[in-house]
Parts: C-alpha cells; sequence; structure tokens
C-alpha cells in the first residue's frame, strides 16, 4: 500500500462556536501505479484531502502512513524531504515563482534535492521537452499562457521523478482544449507507473479516471473503479 | 545543499528581480548617504563655533588696572613680578593695551581698509596669553621688550591685508608713522570667516608705548593686562588672588585710600555660556541622527515589507517542491545580505561627495563625513534591511506550506 489513511479530521477552530470540519474521519487506501480521481464540490474538502496526502498540511487527528512511514510523526526537515523525492505537485493556480524562468522553475526542486548541475540540465530540459515547452525554457511565466503555464508546472513536478503526482484541479484554469492536453500529460505519467491523484469538482473529467473517490462534507461517499476509453 | 548553491539561488533572486532590488538598495544609499551628509555638516558646524570660543582663548583672566602717578609700564612691571610667584597657577602675563593709529605699508594704509587691524601692545607673553602661534619667523622675545626693539609680529589676516601672499618677514611697516620691522607671522587660529577676525591683528612690545604715544600724538593708555592661567580650578583661584593683589597695590574706595581703580574680570564668564551653547548643539545633533535615521530605517523597512506577501508565497512554493526551511532562511538571509551590503557601501561612497559639497556650499569649506556616524548609520540600515529581509523568510518558513501558499 503507498498511500493509507485512516480516520482522519481536520478541524478548523475546534471547539469554538464556529468550528469547521473540513474532514469529517476519512480513510483511503491507494496503490502503487494507480489512477484515481478526488471529486467533489466546491467546499466539500477535497483540496484540505489533497493538502494532507501531499504533506503541505497536517491531519487534527488521524493516521497516514506513506509507503509504510507514519508521516504523521515526522519532523518539518523530514516532510521537505518527502515532498521533494516522493510527490509532485501540480496546482490549480500553477505555483510557479514569477521572477524565475521556466528553466530554473523546473530545476528548483533538483536543486533542493542535491542533483548535480550535469545531471540537473539533462532532466530539466528532458522535462520540458516531454511538455513541449523545450523552446520556450528561457520565458519567465508571466510571458507564457495559462497552459504553457500549467505545463511548466507539471516540468517541475516529473522533473524528480516522483512515485506520485498530486493534480489539485490542473485544468481547472485553463480552456477546454488546453485542459484536455493536461489531461493526456496525466494519464502518459499513469501508463508510465507513476500514481496519479487527480482533485476535481467536474465529474466529466473524474468520469475518465480508472477509479473514483466521491468527497462531499468531508466524507468519502463514493469510492468505484469504472471503465475508461482512453485504456 | 551546499552554501554554494544557497548563494547561487540567493543571486539568482536578486538578478530575477531588478526592479525590486534596486529600489531596496536606493533607499539604503539615500536613506544612509543623507543621514551622514546631515549629522557631519551639524558635526562641522559645532566644531567651528567651539573652535571660535577656543580661539578667543580659555583660562583668560583680564585685567583693567592704572594707579595714578605711575605709569602704566611700572603698574605691569608690579603685575609681571607677583604673576612669578603664582607661577603653579599662571603660564603668562602681557599688557594689552591697543594703540590707534595708521598702519602703513608702501601704498596699503590701514585707514583706507575696510577691516583694520588692531595693534597690540604685548610682551613676549602675548601671543601664549592671546591663543596665538607663531607660524613663520619668530615671536616677540624678551630682548625685544628691554631694548625697545622697533619690530613687530603680524596675525595671520593683517599680513594677508598688507603683504597678500607675499612674504613679509624683514619687510618694514609703519605704525603712526613709526618704522617697525616684521619679524614674524602667527599661525591662523580663526577659521570662522567672520569679517572681523581674530587673526587681524599686530603685536609689537610694549615698551615701544612712549614711542608710539609721541608719534600719535595721542596719550596711549596702557591700562589693559592679560593673565593666563593654567586650567579653570587655577583660573578661579588666580582670580581671587589678583583681585587682593591690586588691592594692595592700588587701594580701594572703600577703604578710603585709593590711587586708581582695578577691575579683574575671566573669560570663562564667557566661556560657560559658550559650552551651554555647544551642549544644545550637541542636543541638537542628536536628534537630526536619531529622526533622519528613523525616517531611513522606516524607508527601508516599507520596501522590505512590500514584498512580504509575494515572499510568502514564494516561500509555501518552495517549501512545497520540497526546500528545508534553514534552506529558505539561508537564502534569504545571503540576498538580505548582498542588497544591503552593496547599497551600504555605495551609501558610504555617495556620502563623501554630498558631504563635500553640501559643507563647502554652506559652511565655507570642506568636511569630511564623520565616520563614528558613518559607522553607526551604516551598521542601522544594514541590520534593519537584513532584518527585514529575512523576516518572511521565517515567519513564513515555519508555516505549513499550504498556509504560506493561501497568502494574499
Amino acid at each position: 500500500m503507498l498511500i493509507d489513511i485512516k480516520e482522519v479530521f481536520k478541524i478548523y477552530n475546534e471547539g469554538f462556536e464556529n468550528e469547521v470540519r473540513a474532514l469529517n474521519g476519512v480513510s483511503l487506501q491507494i496503490d502503487r501505479g494507480e489512477f484515481v480521481a478526488i471529486v467533489g464540490q466546491s467546499g466539500s474538502g477535497k483540496s484540505t484531502l489533497m493538502n494532507i496526502l501531499g504533506c503541505l498540511d497536517i491531519p487534527t487527528y488521524g493516521d497516514y502512513h506513506l509507503d509504510g512511514t507514519d508521516v504523521t510523526e515526522l519532523s518539518d526537515r523530514q516532510l521537505s524531504h518527502i515532498r521533494n523525492k516522493q510527490i509532485g505537485f501540480i496546482f490549480q493556480g500553477f505555483n510557479l515563482i514569477p521572477a524565475l524562468s521556466a528553466y530554473e522553475n523546473v530545476e528548483l526542486p533538483l536543486i533542493y534535492q542535491g542533483v548535480r548541475t550535469r545531471e540537473r540540465e539533462e532532466r530539466v530540459m528532458d522535462a520540458l521537452e516531454r511538455v513541449g515547452l523545450a523552446e520556450r525554457s528561457e520565458h519567465r511565466p508571466t510571458e507564457m499562457s495559462g497552459g504553457q503555464q500549467q505545463r511548466v508546472a507539471i516540468a517541475r513536478a516529473i522533473a524528480t521523478h516522483p512515485p506520485i503526482i498530486l493534480a489539485d484541479e490542473p485544468t481547472g484554469a485553463l480552456d477546454s482544449k488546453t485542459g484536455q492536453h493536461v489531461l493526456q500529460i496525466l494519464r502518459r505519467l499513469y501508463q508510465e507507473g507513476t500514481t496519479v491523484i487527480l482533485i476535481t469538482h467536474d465529474n466529466s473529467i473524474a468520469a475518465t479516471a480508472p477509479r473514483m473517490v466521491r468527497i462531499s462534507d468531508g466524507s468519502i461517499v463514493a469510492d468505484q473503479e469504472q471503465e475508461v476509453d482512453w485504456l | 545543499m551546499s552554501i554554494v548553491q544557497s548563494i547561487k539561488l540567493a543571486i539568482k533572486s536578486i538578478v530575477a528581480r531588478k526592479g525590486r532590488t534596486f529600489l531596496t538598495m536606493l533607499g539604503i544609499i539615500i536613506g544612509l548617504a543623507s543621514v551622514i551628509t546631515l549629522v557631519s555638516y551639524a558635526k562641522g558646524q559645532t566644531k567651528e563655533i567651539m573652535q571660535y570660543y577656543e580661539s578667543m582663548g580659555s583660562n583668560q583672566i583680564q585685567i583693567s588696572a592704572s594707579k595714578w602717578g605711575a605709569g602704566g609700564d611700572k603698574v605691569f612691571q608690579s603685575l609681571y613680578d607677583y604673576c612669578l610667584k603664582l607661577e603653579d597657577l599662571v603660564v603668562g602675563v602681557t599688557p594689552s593695551g591697543s594703540v590707534y593709529g595708521t598702519v602703513q605699508y608702501g601704498a596699503k594704509n590701514s585707514e583706507t581698509m575696510d577691516q583694520r587691524p588692531t595693534v597690540y601692545l604685548g610682551s613676549d607673553q602675548w601671543s601664549l596669553c592671546n591663543n596665538f602661534t607663531i607660524g613663520k619667523g619668530r615671536d616677540l622675545c624678551y630682548m625685544d621688550i628691554k631694548n625697545n626693539t622697533q619690530v613687530c609680529v603680524l596675525g595671520s589676516k593683517a599680513a594677508e591685508l598688507f603683504f597678500d601672499y607675499a612674504n613679509p618677514l624683514g619687510k618694514e611697516i609703519t605704525v603712526c608713522g613709526v618704522p617697525l620691522q616684521v619679524v614674524g607671522v602667527y599661525a591662523q587660529k580663526d577659521f570662522s570667516g567672520n569679517d572681523y577676525s581674530l587673526d587681524n591683528v599686530i603685536a609689537v612690545p610694549y615698551t615701544l608705548n612712549q614711542t608710539l604715544s609721541l608719534a600719535s600724538k595721542s596719550f596711549t593708555d596702557m591700562s589693559e593686562f592679560v593673565v593666563k592661567a593654567k586650567s579653570k580650578d587655577a583660573t578661579n583661584e588666580a582670580v581671587t588672588l589678583l583681585e587682593v593683589f591690586l588691592k594692595g597695590l592700588i587701594g580701594d574706595s572703600q577703604s578710603g585710600m585709593s590711587y586708581g581703580y582695578y577691575n579683574v574680570y575671566s573669560t570663562n564668564q564667557g566661556q560657560q555660556s559658550a559650552d551651554e551653547a555647544t551642549k544644545g548643539q550637541q542636543a541638537l545633533l542628536g536628534g537630526i541622527a536619531a529622526i533622519s535615521l528613523l525616517v531611513g530605517g522606516i524607508g527601508i523597512m516599507n520596501i522590505m515589507l512590500v514584498t512580504v506577501t509575494e515572499r510568502t508565497r514564494e516561500i509555501g512554493i518552495r517549501k512545497a517542491i520540497g526546500a528545508e526551511r534553514r534552506t529558505i532562511v539561508l537564502q534569504f538571509l545571503i540576498e538580505a545580505c548582498m542588497i544591503c551590503g552593496i547599497g551600504g557601501i555605495l551609501g558610504i561612497l555617495i556620502s563623501y561627495p554630498a558631504t563635500w559639497i553640501y559643507c563647502k556650499q554652506q559652511l565655507g569649506y570642506l568636511v569630511s563625513p564623520d565616520p563614528s556616524i558613518m559607522a553607526l548609520a551604516g551598521v542601522v540600515s544594514v541590520l534593519l534591511g537584513i532584518l527585514f529581509g529575512l523576516y518572511p523568510a521565517i515567519k513564513a518558513s515555519g508555516l505549513q506550506p499550504v498556509e504560506a501558499l493561501r497568502a494574499e
């Protein structure tokens, strides 16, 4: 089991009148090499779940084992290492550093990993080629379209060859055509063996995932395998 | 991650944000240069005032004394003898009367001058008592006094008026028609640039009193004397002793046995008010420095804090893709040190011409930036810059990445 969360709660303002239970006892297991869509409406808790799965946030209660490691026991520094090596993030808002070029943005996680200059260069260019942006490597995010920015973000996520890709509404800020392109890249990654977790509010997108987990009001209400046409 | 890598990241970040880097540096440069310039100017001004009072002479005791039936030189002889006994307190004594008459050299005549030099009758201790030091040639000496030698020593301003920049030594000037050979020129002591320069003086042996009186056909009274004491305390003590002595010599009206008059006055009384004025000036100076530093500091803070939100998000991104907290803090520290260090050095460099030009314009002479304010202002602005450059890094890198990413 790659991802194993049990009875996870995320509660804001616990014990106060304005208490909010973003996650209300969620348990979920994901195997290596799965393609899972987590679908839910805005405010359903899906982004909170993704933040916890990605070690960007810590649960209020509950267990989280990632590849056998109890994540809730780890230090801030160890969590940084996990995010760096195990997980590639694709955010709805791209979250690129605007002052840095596409190349430098993709290079950053490799620098933090301590990869040497020459190997870094190869891997950055390889990642940019895979998203079809090799020739735009010196451009700043502000000089690019939304679709191109998202592809840079994908290149950054895959440059470290992480076993897990976490994509939070990756098509949310894109038109349907560029959105399809981004989804195709994710499918290819899945076919190459990467575990892909796709968070979306869009049922039609969720329908194209081999496994769909529906979340509502902080709880999982459905978890099903489904036939998809692209496999 | 190595420190070299952190430095590279910092440089990348600095270069990538040229606008912000420039503005931050500009804030430090302008703040620093203006603080240093202002304070150096104020210090230069204070120094000028202090020097002025200093050059007037401290620990000076001025005596007016006249005894009926006795010439001024007789009174001085008694005073001189008495002062010898006070050698623990007194360093010199001299007559200090002045002669009213025309000074002439070639075509140059004091009557036609805007600033007429004052001719003083003095002993060989006149320069000592009045804070003059010899610049060129020699001072009046004991033999000049004893032999009524017809010589004189010029103050630097008087020398300039009569001789421009030619060498006055050995030349002959006339005072009331009496020829006097210039044997020396005193070094300049008054740098105030005032119209009535303390250097516009001519010292002649007091024993020429009679000769000059005859020549000017007017009675030159020799009733002014100056005693120079060793210290402030010595001045007070000497004043008391001299009063007692003069009372014995001349008598006073109270005892009904008065043969003249006398008055003893210490210039330290004037000095005291000068000291107070200087203290006020110094307080003003401190105020200016504090306010300028505060304003400069706020400017630096402002520029650094404007970017906090942007940088908080950036830190969230960096954490999300795997940066350790210390890596982020180190990068921001290096970044802030570089920007503030370069800004600080440029600010100090610019403060030199700024201070020179401003002081030349305002005070009329060059003042160099004051090293102590340079150090203080430099340290304060660089520290503030680093502190506020580091602030977002320390704050945001401790957050959960998701919280830092939420910053707007």
